[in-house]
């Protein structure tokens, strides 16, 4: 089945439209799913061109396209357990929150928290991420548990905070505080962060760009190869955060 | 008239020793006070009826009037928006949190643009803080860290900290040690026994290495640290392990620095280290009058300090998406209120320009740069002067202000109470 949602023209198109319910796994057996404009509850039909093309018999089958003018709406994703999202343009913020299962492909940016405490399935954004890209909630003690959330461009401040588990790979740059509080996982940073990994106390955080206002309290530990985008790299290794008794590891290409 | 012990309405000091001479109407004299404070009493800028925006003027209205289309507009919107709240008392706030509850609105207040990093590094990791009191009464070494308590907080060393002998600190001059940390030399940096210089940015790598320092971890620090020397670093902390009770005080240059919660949440976790070795407790210099307070109030009724919205009929938080300076930037809300603050003054060009776009609607006494961006203007009494209320000092104790006359016009409570009641009766 493939569920193409197309926005329609919006008298305030800037007021954000909350749209949790766009998960493959409603379309399969839900025809009253609704949106929030606002603090306003619509149905999906008030605000979507709404075209569904062949039949499913499990969410895996589902494909959900949404286009049009989609920077605005948010939790599109979230809780999502099998399937796959596409989305045409930018998506605005929690797409994919506390995702386990299935695929979200971003065409454009992703605006802040994507994958946010997500456990399993994969999100590929091809333009930037916002800020606390595959972090956690305010408060929280775990971000990111498991799957994999990459970006093919830049990202914004605190990039997997609290990464628990899975791996977050940004092929641009990353933004102040990257891998902050850091407890497990892989986070691959392919260009420049500043002060990566404060805070640390498990996983592993590479590199292959430049970490400027490098952080006192990460001691040295010796050098090593590792493969990133097909290329070998010689990186320099240090444990950390001391300052936490962190027992991370912190690579940064030599 | 000569009234004691008057509770200032300006910083988060509440300072509870003010003597206001009042004739009539009118304050006319202050003893005690600060700049800050004589100002705040004797300033005369009020704005004498409500007004609205017509053509390129303003004309007068009622207050009936005012009010009514103030909720007329509330009610239309798909994403209001009720921003301010600290220049006025409890009672008054508790009721825009309802006010937002049934209109499904974003409730923010000034901590957005002050301590709300303060709040969420607490939490993040707790708050090992304690009273002023505790502070005057014990403490032998104070920090103030990126805070310049002799202009913003004038009176805060008078009476809690370095000129104020406490009872196990007899003489406090000379028993209490001072350590300014800030990114340029200040008036405070100039009484401090230990001034340290940080780049700008630079306060959350010096307090990492603080941290390790006092872990044990002193081989591992370089030379420097964000223009610190090493000698400095491990001076400032023996000072520290070896206090018998130490404070620190943080302001706005380190929860607005770069890093921002995560600046406060390392201070909070030095502190932490630090009672490994001694008594040591950290406390946010608030900054606006009763902005403590909101917090209290918002948090006591939706669960949340700061920045919540109702869209959806229950309480969401979420600073960066909920914050006011967001949900501005963003152009997202509709409508606003402002109650008892000026974000025309403080917010980002991008903010008061949507401010200026959207039906802004403003309840302050006084004339100032939202004025200038409003559709509407109430008027209202000013919180201790002459209305009363409950205000929550920085380190959250509540005071009960007084009213020194009774003046010409409505106070918040009874203005927003108004409101509520028509929004009520429009919802069912």
């Amino acid at each position: 089945m493939r569920v193409i949602l197309k926005t329609r023209p919006r008298e305030k198109p800037r007021v954000p439209i909350e749209a949790e319910e766009i998960i493959p796994q409603n379309f399969l057996r839900k025809d009253d799913i609704t949106v929030f404009l606002g603090n306003k509850e619509r149905s999906l039909d008030d605000l979507f061109f709404v075209t569904i093309e062949g039949p499913a018999v499990s969410p895996d089958q589902v494909e959900v396209v949404l286009t049009g003018d989609t920077g605005v709406i948010k939790r599109v994703g979230e809780y999502m357990n099998a399937g796959r999202i596409i989305i045409e343009g930018d998506i605005g913020m929690h797409c994919g929150n506390f995702m386990s299962a299935g695929e979200i492909i971003i065409r454009g940016n992703a605006d802040s928290w994507l994958g946010r405490e997500m456990r399993g399935g994969r999100i590929l954004c091809e333009g930037n991420a916002g800020h606390y890209c595959a972090a956690g909630y305010r408060g929280e003690k775990r971000g990111m548990r498991g799957g994999m959330v990459e970006v093919k461009g830049n990202a914004g401040d605190f990039a997997a905070e609290y990464l628990s588990g899975g791996e977050v790979v940004i092929h641009g740059n990353c933004g102040d505080l990257a891998g902050v509080e850091m407890r497990g996982g892989t986070l691959v940073i392919g260009g420049d962060c500043a002060r990566p990994c404060g805070n640390m106390t498990g996983g592993t955080c590479m590199v292959f760009g430049k970490a400027s206002q490098f952080l006192p309290t990460f001691r040295a530990n010796g050098s090593q190869e590792v493969e990133y985008a097909g290329k070998r790299y010689r990186m320099n290794l240090f444990r950390g955060d001391v300052a936490n008794r962190g027992k991370g590891t912190l690579m940064v290409r030599a | 008239m000569k009234i004691e012990d008057v509770v200032c309405p300006f910083c988060g000091c509440l300072c509870d020793d003010l003597v206001v001479e009042v004739e009539g109407t009118k304050v006319v004299n202050v003893e005690n006070g600060c700049t800050l404070a004589n100002e705040k009493f004797m300033g005369d800028h009020r704005l004498n009826a409500p007004i609205r925006r017509a053509g390129e003027g303003w004309e007068e209205v009622s207050y009936n009037e005012a009010i009514e289309e103030t909720a007329a507009i509330l009610l239309d919107a798909d994403r209001p928006l009720l921003y301010g709240w600290s220049g006025t008392f409890g009672e008054a706030q508790s009721v825009g949190v309802h006010l937002a509850e049934l209109l499904g609105a974003v409730i923010d207040n000034t901590s957005t643009v002050c301590h709300g990093p303060s709040i969420m590094a607490i939490q993040e990791v707790g708050h090992p803080g304690c009273t002023l009191g505790q502070v005057k009464n014990r403490a032998d070494v104070v920090v103030y860290w990126a805070a310049n308590p002799i202009e913003a907080h004038p009176r805060h060393m008078s009476r809690y900290t370095t000129f104020c002998d406490g009872f196990f600190v007899k003489s406090a001059f000379r028993e209490r040690k001072v350590i300014v940390v800030d990114v340029r030399e200040t008036d405070s940096s100039q009484v401090a026994d230990e001034f340290v210089k940080v780049n700008p940015g630079g306060d959350y790598a010096v307090l990492s290495a603080l941290r390790a320092i006092v872990r044990g971890k002193r081989d591992l620090i370089p030379l420097s640290v964000e223009g610190v020397s090493r000698e400095q670093l491990f001076r400032v902390a023996d000072l520290c392990m070896s206090a018998k009770f130490g404070a620190i005080f943080f302001g706005v240059g380190l929860t607005m620095a770069q890093g921002k919660y995560k600046n406060i949440r390392n201070a909070i976790e030095l502190t932490e280290e630090l009672n490994r070795h001694t008594k040591f407790t950290i406390s946010p210099m608030r900054g606006h009058w009763n902005v403590y307070g909101s917090n209290e109030v918002f948090t006591w009724i939706t669960g949340y300090p700061y920045a919540v919205d109702f869209a959806r009929g229950i309480a969401f938080y979420n600073p960066g998406e909920t914050t006011s300076v967001d949900v501005l930037r963003r152009g997202e809300c509709d409508a606003c209120l402002v109650v008892a603050s000026d974000p025309g003054a403080h917010f980002p060009r991008a903010c008061a320009e949507h401010l200026a776009h959207i039906p802004t609607v403003q309840i302050d006494p006084h004339v100032n740069a939202t004025t200038h961006l409003s559709r509407i203007q109430i008027p209202v009494a000013v919180t201790g002067i002459d209305a009363e209320g409950t205000a929550y000092r920085m380190d959250g104790v509540p005071i009960r202000t007084r009213r020194l006359f009774f003046g010409n016009y409505p106070d918040d409570l009874e203005v927003l109470e108004k409101i509520y009641r028509i929004v009520r009766e429009a919802r069912g």
